[in-house]
């Protein structure tokens, strides 16, 4: 295995996207065993890229202490194989899904390069090769939610490309500000504290990740994309890349860059991010009334308990966070894919024009089942483990207040998931629901491999803890901590877990509640929708009023009419006259200029002229 | 000195004059009086070459050409203008004139010259071996106005 | 020979009537290209190798006798030539076509030929009064072709233009007394050792700031830049990318980069005064760029913006600063030459440049479309492209130099102008197929050749831009963190 191997990983997906670009409709029997097959290699060379362990090319390039450096260690090494398993199963998905779509061929390119960037972000280990990869990922980003087609696809494309863009943005910044406080570009060789200047690189880079990741208030395009692009495009980026790349990065900033302590300013910070997310996520998730929406304000919501947990800078919550970051992606990626199966067959996802579809669908409701149980955190299954331990490490850092937000959100988590599971799979099949039967085997297998990871990660937790989780940790905590979590993380006995299970049993009742007051399941969250205070909430919500990106749109261009009216236009009519005055004749433009007009702006010349020589006489001296 | 004070005030006055002024013919006159001061300037200066191409390019070619426009459009109907700029004009330059007035005040006597050096010869030898990069700019400016009349002034048989 | 940049495209414009009397479309087309190309090639494969060892000066005899014809290449000059050979060559490539129905391509060619040749002169000038006379070659050849088209609106521009550079020339030609004055010559060299023995102070700070108002309303900076939204737009199209991407950064920046970096010497005054006229710019010329819906408008106030970024760059000081500043000077030049040139496509396929007018255009001119798209994230940023490793070497340099708050505006301009190219891109290319350009075709074959040209550049310097970075603009960037030393280490003749 030499160094140069690392360069696979990053030009392997590159150069078949290209050639699935290229390939004509015609060969597209060709072009799904390319991708697949594809995708299937780059697992394989992710496993044995593992099992090397530590791996490092470096490559000088700039001088100025900018080299393309890639770096594979444990975690880099872990996110590898989980980027790679993602697009071997989307790529599968998508051979079914995206057929016949119009723009079926340029998605499955922009996936692989996706693919591409997003192994070059997790590998580099200078800061100029990262900021490259990751905003590449911009680009395929907006591509790929322009493939929706629908009427609002462009603008939802642009504004999740000016959201992430911004967050890019700032973490450029922020790493601007690292590598002069540290001194060198090298991200495995820096290690500051968090005050000062650093505490400032420390937050915009902060806002980078989160926001890659989803988290609030950089999520609004989310919701936004669940309706204009494509179902298989929600799987693959929201629900699974951005969270592994934007939790990877937090992680990195959290535990390499910054030495961030339990308790101290930061860490509260990223806390009171992840407890806000969770709650106003899940707030939102739960009166959806179309399937797709509501799982993206989970993927939103959920994105909260990895920043509480890598927030918490206690060993289990760290653990917890990170764990939870990958049982994230597998069961939301599965949802999505679920309702990607649904919306193939019924043609729609809103919840009241379908019900009892599981006789007809069996493997996607069961899939969906076991997914939605993972993701509310009900026991044995891989959510559970990963959101007790973040609760441990909240419960542990002793602001109790965090691991209420967090058991609130786990409550109507489950409760929306009651609704819609119910409304779509369970419950009575009225005539209106359209005829389905079972998707076609590429679309259904994902489905089952995910939910079976969130079987195999929960009951047998021992395997991705030890093997994936804890090697991050080693290193980051006092000698002699305890490092095993394998032991009681299934335990059912202590309180954490018991409130837990009482926070599931309350959703329970409220679903039930719910559903007896309006009689259809997917109503059932009315009775919080309608709650006095929260209903005013929730109308000013629909109409975008907290929506950052929105408001802040409106006041740019608010501000761009004042300046163009202000400013622009008094120049402008200062000339117009002239030519309306004097006519269109070529000889008639030979006139002098007018008093007043022409005079007006060597009037400005002058003035600023004098400002200038002022301005730089007095800072000469 | 004191002439020499005159004559500059009379050429800011009688330039001001010429893009205050509403009739464009006393507009051209008092153009060519203004170029007329500045050319005595030159000649009290030194500098007879400037003078004369000051007095002969300003005064005389350029009114010319400006009368006769003024004359062949019959020009010289009033503009119409709007009234609320007419005062941000005036104002700013005279304050900029007063500011001017006394920045150059502080500074008079005190601009640092190095020792001026030898004469560097004949206006001609100047000219034509000591500036001939000049030169070569000088005759593209000529055909870029050449060219440039040539092109403005095109019989259009198709324009867009 | 570097005296061949400025003599031959004059040589080839004064024939260019004649040949024009003979042949009215197909000669004048390939003698303007072939100098243009010629220039380009000689420029590219002998120029670096020219200044391998410091900066070439020529002083040429005419007749036998010595005359005082003294032009300088050095990395600055040089990296200004390539851009000017580069941007012109592609432009006149899309005159071809676009000039067809404009007529008179002859006297065009000429007039393109003589401002090239301004801006040639400027660059290889080593004298103040020299880059004053070349300045006004350039601009006057400028007002000619602003007004080609010979409608009211570009008779208006035109017009407008010219009265505005006139200031620009008056107080330069003040400035330049004031200089002359005090150290009785206008060469750099001898200027620049004559201020350092003068203690000048406060004449200097006037002299600089009638310098910044010369240049600064030719580099249409903020507040003196009123006159460029007019006159960009109303040009005909190659000529908008020929003032857009070189005119305004040839008689502008770089005269003066020049003059305050190699003959004043930088000052933190003067680097202060850059930085903010560069960042004003950038903000409120993005601001203004949001609120149009004339397409070459937008370009042009994107062009003001962009400008004052590249000003921002330079004014730092830093090594890193001037080369973030060089390198985004020359990426925009190409980038924004590609756009107004696909523009131009646009406005000749469907003749409007309002952007609610159009819609979909992609699907019957994809080729304009893609360029244009390759253009647009290359000025706003977004890599592989050229323009996201400008403005990341700008923004670093800037932090690194300790000024946070500029790099926080900087930021926040480049979110902007993603966005405003965004919407030019959605509105004209994306979108639903508006009937009434369903009959649209692909832009002619020359037009297309240059925007495919010139995107390639832009994709291609995106990805060798390390290269490009150490064999061009790392001399460009030498030469004026050298300061003063510059000129009259190498410059005394």
């Amino acid at each position: 295995m030499t160094p140069k191997m690392l360069l696979l990983p990053v030009l392997g997906p590159a150069v078949l996207a290209v050639v699935l670009l290229l390939l004509p409709r015609t060969l597209r029997l060709v072009r799904d065993v390319l991708a697949v097959g594809g995708a299937a290699a780059l697992v394989y060379e992710a496993f044995a890229l593992f099992a090397v362990k530590d791996l490092r090319l470096t490559l000088p390039w700039l001088g100025l202490g900018i080299d393309f450096d890639l770096r594979l260690y444990h975690f880099s090494s872990f996110i590898l194989i989980a980027l790679a398993g993602f697009l071997l199963l989307i790529a599968l998905y998508t051979t079914v899904k995206m057929k016949d779509a119009p723009r079926g061929r340029e998605f499955m390119a922009y996936i692989f390069l996706t693919a591409a960037f997003a192994n070059g972000a997790v590998l580099a280990n200078n800061f100029v090769p990262l900021v490259f990869f990751w905003e590449g990922l911009l680009v395929t980003l907006y591509g790929l939610i322009t493939i929706g087609g629908r009427a609002t696809s462009g603008r939802t494309a642009v504004k999740a490309l000016l959201i992430s863009g911004f967050c890019d943005f700032s973490m450029i910044l922020g790493i601007g500000l690292l590598w002069t406080v540290s001194g060198t570009a090298t991200m495995s060789e820096i290690s500051v504290e968090p005050t000062g200047l650093a505490a400032a690189a420390f937050i915009l880079m902060m806002i980078g990740a989160a926001g890659k990741a989803g988290a609030m208030p950089f999520h609004t395009w989310i919701p936004d994309a669940a309706v204009d692009a494509p179902v298989t495009f929600l799987a693959f980026l929201p629900a699974a890349f951005e969270k592994l790349l934007g939790i990877y990065l937090l992680a990195r900033i959290s535990l390499d860059f910054f030495k961030i302590r339990p308790g101290s300013a930061m860490s509260l910070l990223l806390m009171i991010v992840g407890a806000v997310t969770i709650v106003l996520a899940v707030l939102m998730a739960l009166v959806q009334k179309d399937l797709k929406r509501l799982l993206s304000y989970h993927a939103v919501s959920q994105v909260g308990y990895m920043v509480l947990g890598i927030g918490t800078a206690i060993p289990i919550g760290i653990a917890g966070g990170l764990f939870h970051m990958i049982n994230n992606a597998i069961y939301k990626s599965g949802l999505f894919l679920c309702a990607g199966s649904v919306e193939h067959r019924a043609g729609t996802t809103e919840l009241k024009k379908l019900g009892g579809l599981r006789r007809d669908m069996p493997l996607t409701a069961f899939g969906f089942t076991v997914c939605a149980l993972a993701i509310s955190g009900v026991w044995p299954f891989n959510g559970f483990v990963s959101k007790e331990m973040v609760f441990h490490g909240a419960v542990e850092t002793g602001y109790t207040v965090f691991a209420i937000a967090a058991w609130i959100g786990a409550v109507f988590t489950f409760a929306s998931f009651l609704k819609a599971g119910h409304a779509v799979f369970f419950g009575e099949r009225t005539r209106e629901v359209p005829a389905v039967r079972e998707s076609q085997p590429a679309m259904v297998l994902p489905i089952l491999v995910l939910a079976g990871l969130c079987i195999l990660f929960g009951v047998y937790n021992k395997l991705p803890l030890t093997l994936f989780i804890q090697p991050i940790l080693e290193g980051h905590t006092e000698a002699g901590a305890h490092l095993d979590f394998t032991s009681h993380a299934l335990a059912v006995l202590n309180p954490i877990a018991l409130i837990s299970i009482g926070c599931l049993v309350l959703a329970f009742l409220l679903h039930r509640f719910g559903l007896r007051k309006f009689g259809k399941a997917a109503l059932a969250s009315e009775p919080i929708h309608n709650l006095p205070v929260l209903h005013q909430v929730y109308d000013l919500a629909e109409r975008r009023v907290f929506d950052p990106y929105e408001q802040g749109v409106k006041v740019l261009q608010g501000l761009s009419t004042v300046l163009y009216k202000a400013v622009d236009r008094p120049i402008d009519f200062v000339f117009e006259k002239i030519v309306t005055v004097t006519g269109a004749k070529f000889t008639g433009i030979l006139k002098k200029a007018h008093n007043g007009h022409y005079a007006n702006y060597l009037a400005w010349c002058l003035a600023g002229l004098v400002i200038l020589a002022g301005l730089i006489g007095l800072l000469a001296k | 000195m004191v002439l020499q004070t005159a004559l500059l005030i009379g050429l800011v006055i009688f330039s001001v004059l010429a893009i205050l002024l509403k009739d464009l013919l006393k507009s051209a006159i008092s153009l060519a009086a203004a170029s007329l001061l500045l050319g005595i300037i030159f000649f009290r200066m030194n500098a007879p070459y400037a003078g004369v191409f000051e007095i002969s390019v300003v005064a005389g070619l350029i009114t010319v050409l400006f009368i006769l426009t003024i004359a062949l459009t019959g020009g010289g109907h009033d503009v119409r203008e709007s009234k609320l700029v007419n005062w941000v004009f005036p104002l700013v330059f005279v304050a900029f004139i007063v500011i001017d007035a006394l920045v150059m005040k502080s500074l008079l006597g005190k601009v640092p010259a190095l020792p001026s050096g030898t004469e560097a010869g004949v206006f001609g030898d100047v000219l034509w071996k000591g500036r001939t990069l000049d030169l070569v700019g000088q005759i593209a400016v000529i055909l870029a106005g050449v060219f440039a009349v040539l092109a403005l002034f095109r019989k259009r048989d198709k324009h867009d | 020979m570097i005296i061949l940049f400025v003599v031959l495209p004059l040589i080839v414009a004064g024939l260019l009537p004649l040949v024009g009397k003979v042949s009215r479309r197909v000669l004048p087309d390939l003698l303007a290209n072939a100098t243009l190309l010629f220039l380009l090639v000689y420029a590219v494969v002998a120029g670096r190798a020219l200044i391998a060892g410091g900066p070439v000066l020529q002083q040429t005899a005419w007749l036998g006798e010595a005359v005082n014809l003294r032009l300088a290449l050095d990395g600055f000059s040089l990296l200004m030539l390539v851009a000017v050979s580069l941007v012109g060559l592609a432009a006149s490539l899309f005159s071809i076509d676009y000039m067809e129905h404009y007529g008179a391509k002859a006297n065009y060619y000429a007039l393109y030929l003589v401002m090239v040749a301004g801006m040639n002169g400027l660059v290889l000038a080593t004298d103040l009064f020299s880059v004053y006379v070349f300045l006004e070659v350039a601009a006057v050849a400028s007002y000619a072709l602003v007004a080609y088209g010979l409608g009211p609106d570009e008779l208006e521009a035109a017009f407008k233009y010219l009265m505005l550079s006139v200031v620009a020339s008056a107080f330069l030609l003040a400035a330049i007394a004031v200089v002359f004055g005090m150290t009785g010559s206008l060469e750099f060299a001898a200027v620049a050792a004559a201020l350092k023995e003068l203690n000048a102070g406060a004449v200097l700070a006037i002299a600089s700031a009638c310098f910044l108002l010369g240049f600064g309303l030719k580099a249409a900076l903020v507040p003196f830049h009123a006159w460029l939204p007019d006159a960009h737009p109303s040009a005909p199209a190659p000529i908008s990318a020929v003032l857009s991407g070189l005119l305004i950064k040839v008689s502008g920046v770089y005269a003066m980069a020049r003059i305050f970096l190699n003959v004043f010497g930088l000052t933190p005054a003067l680097s202060t005064a850059l930085m903010v006229l560069g960042a004003v710019s950038m903000v409120v010329a993005a601001f203004l760029a949001l609120g149009q819906r004339d397409m070459k408008r937008m370009l042009a106030y994107s062009s003001i913006s962009q400008v004052g970024l590249v000003v921002l760059g330079i004014g730092i000081g830093t090594p890193l600063g001037i080369a973030g500043g060089l390198f985004h000077l020359f990426n925009h030049a190409l980038a924004k030459g590609l756009l107004f040139l696909t523009s131009g496509s646009v406005q000749q396929a469907t003749g409007t440049r309002d952007l609610d007018a159009m819609g979909g255009l992609a699907k019957r001119m994809p080729v304009t479309a893609a360029a244009s798209l390759i253009g647009s994230l290359s000025i706003a940023g977004v890599p592989p492209l050229n323009g996201f490793w400008s403005k990341l070497i700008i923004i670093v340099a800037l932090v690194q130099a300790g000024h946070p708050v500029f790099a926080v505006v900087a930021v926040l301009a480049s979110v902007l102008t993603l966005w405003y190219y965004l919407l030019i891109q959605r509105k004209a290319f994306f979108g639903k197929l508006d009937e009434k350009w369903a009959a649209v075709k692909e832009a002619p074959f020359w037009m297309t050749v240059a925007t495919v040209l010139l995107a390639l550049l832009c994709v291609g310097i995106g990805i060798l831009f390390s290269s490009t970075v150490t064999n061009w603009i790392q001399p460009a960037a030498d030469v004026l963190a050298d300061g003063v030393q510059a000129v009259t280490g190498s410059w005394g003749f």
